[in-house]
């Protein structure tokens, strides 16, 4: 029985985990899997609501309402010459993207305990569609975004001069979403074994926020704290995205550098550690 | 020889006992603490040490050294009590969790069912869920697109297709789960105990549809059930697990028949002395039954040719009262082979015995066990002593080459001959 070589086999099962269990071959194989995954959740958010996918809109409009009113009339946040409409509203979409790319990838295992534990799939399958759902929400508001921009810039005289840096907008929602993906995976783990950081994870997104140029520019914060909002690999892309767009935002080479570097690093030790852990977790959730 | 297209080798699985969730963000901090900072030896987990955890109740050894091989076209049945890791082996087997030790090999694509309804969504409809269904169990587009119709019309429920199948009722939503699994076709398919779930009919028309999977498209079966009749007629060979320990391997029905054997326990003789506990009630108490099985030789097993003679006394509590006896033997089906009753008879307090005798050449073989009811007055039940006896009867066939199951409840030696006509061969050949 020993003398079979292991070339004969198909497969292999073992105890071993490997770092790179599976190849992109396994996971395209399963493509029509993720489609209709991501189908699947759009469908289920809208079904049986009145206004539908008209949610996906709604949803931030009331949110920027909100902001106007309270950072931009009661608060009166200093955000510089763009229109507090436009600013409130990049922040918002944008945000929203990262933290529903974070907080839901952060909970495959226990969302999809049931199934996992029923059928094997590549796991990655699960929080790629996650975060493609709210990619693809993401573009539907990315797209009023701009629709907006040009109705300030057409109607109500909002003058911006566009150079070379509005090439960059598509890389700073890309850096952002894998960094929301690779920090869910990592976290997906972590609260799988540990539940107490699944309360945590909510927290710390909401906190996050306040360090991160969402409801001000990062040329209004105090020099003194400046470096807090710094240290955040986040800042450098919000602002990337705001001087690509709007026309306003502090960039320098040096800090886009250090958000790369993070969310290499992040993406590939999440994608490492979920492959390790993934299989032993089901004994766990 | 066929191909071996999966090989299970000294596989085992441990599980740690216990709430797992809470304090194992300590635990883990605190074997990091130990092994990367003091270097010193796992706190909690060592693999040549785990004798001494499982008899702390921390572990358990779900699976342990369990080898097997399955050839392809072949159907393999896994049995065993609950919890004796059958469905741990075939989640292994399935990838879905990591063994502890041991390898499994395999070969082609590989399809598990264990549960009826993977992946389905119950706010899509029928025909979504057909495809994500599909999807999550391996399909691919096409496969899913050229059998669709083939999937609705099994199901049975055409009309409902565009419903989501929360409106379903469960019999429904079971039958268009297991249609769509039923349309799988990968190398080698896994099932548990899927067959549990439906009504008599739809359990018999996936039955052929896995008996016609194995048998005529050629691709390898591991199922496990509760259902012996299920894997006699599917598998051809079978592995029993008792307490993740492999107990046999082998052809299909001789499993089954050491199994069966197993856990109905041999049980031929009982006696009580004292009237105050022996089993019965204020009519009248159980003081022997036995079953005397008349053999020409003490070691011979007890086979269909053995004649047995069943006795049994009882104490009877009440003066002047008819009683009369019923006595029962099922098979260990639950079946109800034969319910003699004995004639009605005066008794006065004291000990009544009562004896019937089965002719050899009479039952079938199987397991057994008798039941003993108590009547008064002729109609009134008064007592019913259930499987007070259990036995097994062992098959016999002298000159036969034939191993297959006899068929029948009962198999007795009716005269029944065939007689050539020598006159009418002659008369038909030599025209």
């Amino acid at each position: 029985m020993s003398t079979t070589s292991e070339g004969k086999w198909d497969w292999n099962i073992s105890a071993k985990t490997s770092f790179w269990s599976w190849g992109i071959d396994e996971i395209w194989s399963y493509r029509h899997l993720l489609f209709s995954l991501v189908r699947r959740d759009f469908l289920l958010n809208y079904q049986q609501t009145i206004l539908g996918p008209l949610w996906i809109l709604f949803q931030p409009l009331l949110t920027l309402v909100t902001y106007v009113l309270v950072f931009g009339k009661l608060v009166r946040l200093d955000i510089g010459n763009v229109p507090p409409t436009l600013f409130y509203f990049s922040g918002i979409v944008l945000w929203n993207f990262f933290s529903d790319s974070f907080g839901g990838t952060s909970n495959t295992f226990r969302d999809n305990a049931h199934i996992f534990s029923k059928v094997y799939f590549p796991r990655f399958i699960m929080p790629v569609s996650v975060i493609s759902t709210h990619f693809l929400r993401f573009v539907v508001q990315l797209l009023l975004f701009i629709f907006l921009i040009a109705y300030y810039v057409l109607f109500r005289g909002f003058a911006v001069s566009y150079n070379w840096w509005l090439l960059a907008f598509p890389f700073s929602i890309i850096f952002i979403g894998i960094i929301g993906l690779g920090l869910g995976l990592l976290f997906s783990v972590l609260t799988a074994k540990y539940r107490d950081i699944g309360n945590l994870v909510g927290v710390a997104i909401r906190l996050l926020m306040f360090v991160t140029p969402v409801i001000y520019p990062l040329a209004t914060v105090p020099e003194r704290v400046r470096w807090i909002v710094q240290i955040n690999p986040l800042t450098p892309l919000f602002e990337l995205f705001r001087l690509s767009l709007l026309g306003e935002g502090i960039v320098s080479v040096s800090q886009l550098l250090y958000s790369v570097l993070f969310m290499v690093v992040v993406f590939f030790g999440a994608i490492l550690v979920f492959n390790k852990q993934g299989d032993k977790l089901i004994d766990v959730v | 020889m066929a191909e071996t297209v999966i090989q299970v080798e000294q596989l085992s699985k441990l599980y740690r006992l216990g709430t797992i969730g809470t304090g194992s963000l300590r635990q883990d901090l605190q074997r990091w603490w130990n092994m990367s900072v003091l270097r010193r030896e796992d706190p909690f987990f060592q693999l040549q040490g785990t004798e001494t955890a499982a008899a702390h109740n921390q572990f358990l050894w779900a699976l342990q050294d369990v080898s097997f091989e399955v050839e392809q076209g072949h159907a393999l049945g896994i049995i065993g009590s609950n919890g004796s890791g059958k469905s741990t082996l075939l989640k292994i087997i399935s990838r879905i969790v990591k063994p502890t030790k041991g390898t499994v090999r395999g070969k082609g694509k590989i399809s598990s069912l264990l549960e009826v309804g993977t992946g389905f969504h119950h706010e899509l409809t029928g025909r979504e869920n057909i495809y994500i269904s599909g999807y999550t169990l391996g399909m691919d587009k096409q496969e899913i697109r050229s059998k669709f119709d083939e999937i609705v019309a099994f199901s049975g429920i055409e009309k409902f297709i565009d419903t989501p199948v929360k409106r379903y009722s469960s019999g429904m939503y079971v039958r268009l789960a297991f249609a769509v699994a039923a349309h799988l076709e990968p190398d080698i398919l896994i099932v548990d105990e899927v067959l549990a779930v439906g009504d008599a009919d739809f359990q018999q028309k996936c039955l052929g549809k896995m008996q016609k999977v194995s048998q005529s498209d050629g691709r390898t079966i591991i199922f496990v059930s509760h259902s012996m009749q299920a894997i006699n007629n599917l598998c051809d060979k079978a592995v029993w697990l008792n307490k993740g320990i492999m107990k046999e391997s082998g052809r299909a029905s001789d499993v089954i028949n050491k199994y069966v054997a197993n856990i109905q326990k041999l049980n031929i003789k009982q006696v009580w002395d004292n009237p105050e506990t022996a089993p019965g009630n204020n009519y009248v108490r159980f003081k022997r039954v036995e079953l005397i099985p008349h053999k020409n030789n003490s070691e011979d097993p007890l086979d269909i040719r053995t004649p047995l003679t069943i006795q049994f006394e009882f104490w009877n509590l009440s003066d002047s009262i008819v009683l009369s006896s019923g006595l029962i033997l099922n098979s260990y089906k639950g079946e109800c082979i034969f319910d003699i009753p004995a004639p009605d008879v005066r008794c006065h307090k004291g000990i009544v015995s009562g004896e019937c005798h089965i002719p050899g050449n009479f039952l079938n073989d199987g397991s057994y066990y008798i039941s003993i009811t108590i009547v008064k007055d002729k109609a009134v039940g008064i007592y019913n002593f259930e499987e007070c006896l259990s036995f097994e009867i062992e098959d016999y066939r002298p000159d036969l080459n034939w191993y297959g199951k006899w068929k029948g409840v009962v198999r007795p030696n009716f005269p029944f001959v065939l007689t050539p006509s020598k006159s009418f061969v002659d008369e038909t050949y030599n025209v």
